[in-house]
């Protein structure tokens, strides 16, 4: 994998997904290249979170091709594909310290070697939480919390991250400053990842791709630039608020 | 102006003290206590050996049919389960003992059963066994219903995680139910324990003798058998202080119920195809019908009783009961909506809290003990049947407020937290407030604090016990009365009519508080 974050050929191949529910059906097409930051934007209820579910076997297509480089993921249960994910809320179990809750990532167990007591301390010290291990997620905020989880996500070392709008209940600074972290650790492991947001201009300096997701479909795809910019797609423009004039 | 809540907890003080001071004037003091002796001794450490056996078994059935339920969510009779668990739950005590009888008596279905297969006659229902069944029969569906529902609350989001970090059985029940238990299960205990320690229906039926007795009883025997009063006030000033002591731990466990995790498809969980545990929960959810339906489905056999019922002595009784519940149920309502009811401005913790607690201290309150302080303070004024007309449908009541209170307040305080600062600031005071922010959010949960404080009062077998007879008779007093005389058609046929009435009421009250079923 490009250790630079440079964005490679397709290596996440998401081929006409197809989930059906009373009301809502969803028909997803995307290429994602290894090493890229997709932005997984578009308004609510559109489908953004039902995608990444999907992606994560939490969701049972009923047609289509999920595949990352070849190997067919759809029969994978979600523990066995190679991917770690990072919710909004609810990410940590409180009653496990900030350790424990990295811990889980390497064995769910909690029987840890030597060794992997260190990765998971590496993994905290590498999200600017140094011997926070011990506390609980009650005495940690908001930011301190999504860190843990992202630690975990990390020490789990899979190539692909999914995050379904996970910095939405932090500050914008907060939120500019997480994104950020995500994407230095990306590009320091060679992670792909996917991320729906809400406010995707905080993220416009670090994305390669943006997703446009709207009724159950990936309506848009492309840079921020060529969808957001002046002369982009109008539906995302409008969506984003910059109106229809170029 | 003294806040209606303040006001209110105030009564319920003054009540208690009353009570108390009736006691105090009643007998001899110290001297009744120190004469009781060993006699006491034993009640209490019969009591307490009984309230123990009865809640661990109910604990360890009712926590392996929640998490057996919360598990196998496709099972094909979830649902059936569940409602005979709620049936359960709301079926009148004597209706209980009128199904572990019909069930484990001798001549029940049990007793066919094993006499069908040369096995001789079962031993006799009466004693320690007995009233184990039926008490495991009424808490073991309530804690089963109150973890299932604690276990539903938690996010599904936990679950994604935990099947996306490859959780074992052994880990999901480790990381995401075994603390959802450790949280629940001390307050739970400590109710089950309090719920059986006092308990009387049960302990009089199937005690089988003095040996069995609880405080409770043995409080009724001397006022109503023995006439001694300054025994039954000794016996209830201790059955006052332990009960207290109970209610303060079940303050300390009881929390309000953690916000609701909503906006999400059910998760599937990690743990569900563990094939070990497959067989665990079909063996709970099997233990749990073969125990829970039988006792409840034997009422069935009084619908051809039924028209047997069309008597002037069972209309006057159906009668009573509904005028005693329902003035119960307005006066559980009352008390709970001023407890609940926000104070202006900003709220010190320390006073809700106090509510709480005033509403959960009649959790507390032994019915037997309460009444007969009030007894003592009034019988110079009344006739006793008038005197239970007045004291029968106050101590339903009281007994009924802490569910009133729990249905009523959370909504009442929700509502204050959202709207309450609107309110304030477009000078919304009074009725206008109580019909535009208040009264739409309140009238479900007022009707079905109603509903259920109607369905407790009805089918109680409590306090009616002491002042019931002559001219005062309710549905479950008659079926008392059937029961002892062998008159078991009429008696399955006015089991089946109790269960009708508070099954409806207490459907009423879920339909009205907006839960569903985990």
């Amino acid at each position: 994998m490009p250790p630079t974050g440079e964005v490679a050929a397709s290596m996440l191949e998401i081929r006409d997904l197809a989930l059906d529910y009373p009301g809502f059906a969803a028909r997803y097409t995307l290429p994602v290249p290894e090493g890229a930051l997709v932005a997984v934007i578009g308004p609510s209820g559109g489908g953004k979170t039902t995608l990444l579910h999907a992606i994560a076997g939490f969701e049972r297509p009923s047609g289509g091709t999920l595949t990352w480089d070849g190997l067919d993921l759809l029969p994978l249960k979600p523990a066995s594909r190679p991917l770690s994910i990072l919710f909004q809320d609810h990410n940590l179990f409180p009653h496990l310290s900030a350790f424990d809750n990295v811990a889980l990532g390497v064995r769910p167990g909690l029987k840890l070697s030597g060794a992997e007591r260190d990765a998971v301390d590496a993994a905290l010290a590498d999200v600017g939480l140094g011997g926070f291990g011990p506390r609980l997620p009650g005495q940690m905020s908001g930011g301190q919390r999504q860190r843990v989880a992202l630690a975990r996500a990390m020490v789990q070392d899979k190539p692909l991250m999914l995050l379904d709008e996970p910095f939405g209940a932090l500050d914008p600074g907060l939120r500019r400053e997480m994104i950020v972290l995500v994407d230095d650790l990306r590009k320091a492991r060679g992670l792909t990842v996917l991320m729906t947001i809400h406010t995707p201009e905080e993220a416009a300096g670090c994305v390669d791709l943006v997703a446009f997701v709207t009724d159950g479909k990936v309506a848009a795809l492309g840079s921020w630039q060529a969808l957001a910019g002046p002369g982009g797609d109008m539906r995302v423009r409008r969506f984003l608020g910059f109106g229809t004039a170029s | 102006m003294l806040h209606p809540g303040v006001l209110t907890a105030f009564a319920l003080l003054a009540l208690t003290v009353a009570s108390l001071a009736g006691l105090a004037t009643a007998g001899g003091g110290l001297a009744d206590l120190a004469g009781l002796g060993p006699y006491l001794m034993q009640t209490v450490h019969g009591a307490s050996l009984q309230a123990a056996l009865s809640t661990i078994l109910s604990l360890a059935l009712g926590s392996a049919l929640a998490l057996a339920l919360n598990r196998r969510r496709d099972f094909a009779g979830r649902k059936l389960l569940i409602t005979l668990m709620s049936a359960a739950t709301v079926a009148p005590v004597i209706v209980i003992v009128f199904g572990v009888v019909a069930v484990y008596g001798r001549s029940g279905l049990a007793g066919d059963a094993a006499r069908l297969l040369g096995l001789g006659a079962p031993p006799a229902i009466f004693g320690l066994h007995g009233i184990l069944i039926a008490h495991v029969l009424m808490n073991a569906p309530f804690v089963a219903r109150a973890l299932l529902q604690a276990l539903g609350r938690q996010p599904g989001t936990r679950l994604m995680l935990g099947a996306a970090l490859g959780f074992t059985a052994t880990d999901t029940f480790r990381h995401i139910d075994w603390p959802v238990l450790r949280r629940e299960l001390p307050g739970l205990a400590t109710l089950v324990f309090l719920l059986c320690f006092t308990s009387f229906a049960v302990v009089l039926t199937l005690g089988g003798g003095p040996k069995n007795a609880t405080l409770e009883v043995a409080i009724y025997e001397a006022l109503r058998i023995e006439a001694e009063f300054g025994r039954a006030a000794a016996l209830a000033a201790i059955q006052f202080a332990i009960c207290i002591g109970l209610t303060g731990l079940l303050a300390v466990f009881n929390r309000r119920p953690a916000e609701a995790a909503g906006g999400e498809r059910a998760a599937p969980r990690p743990d569900s195809t563990a094939p070990g545990l497959k067989a665990f929960d079909g063996a709970a959810i099997l233990l749990g019908t073969a125990l829970i339906a039988p006792p409840l489905l034997a009422v069935l056999a009084g619908t051809a009783s039924l028209p047997r019922l069309a008597t002037r002595e069972v209309l006057g009784a159906a009668l009573t009961s509904a005028c005693l519940a329902l003035a119960a149920g307005l006066i559980a309502v009352t008390l709970a909506l001023a407890l609940a009811s926000p104070a202006p401005g900003r709220v010190h913790p320390w006073r809700s809290r106090a509510m709480d607690l005033a509403a959960l201290a009649m959790l507390g309150l032994p019915p037997f003990a309460f009444v007969t302080g009030l007894y003592v303070l009034l019988r110079g004024s009344g006739h006793p049947a008038t005197l239970g007309l007045l004291l029968v449908p106050l101590v339903n009541g009281l007994m009924a407020l802490p569910f009133a209170y729990r249905l009523i307040g959370p909504p009442l305080a929700l509502n204050a937290e959202r709207h309450g600062r609107l309110a304030d600031a477009l000078g919304l005071t009074g009725l206008a407030r109580l019909r535009l922010v208040d009264w739409p959010v309140l009238r479900a949960p007022m009707l079905a604090a109603l509903a259920m404080a109607m369905a407790l009062s009805l089918g109680d077998f409590g306090v009616i016990a002491l002042f019931g007879g002559g001219d005062l008779v309710t549905l479950p007093y008659l079926l008392a009365d059937r029961l002892g005389s062998y008159r078991s058609d009429e008696a399955a046929a006015l089991a089946l009519l109790l269960v009708l009435t508070a099954g409806l009421l207490a459907y009423a009250a879920d339909r009205g508080s907006g839960r569903q079923h985990a």
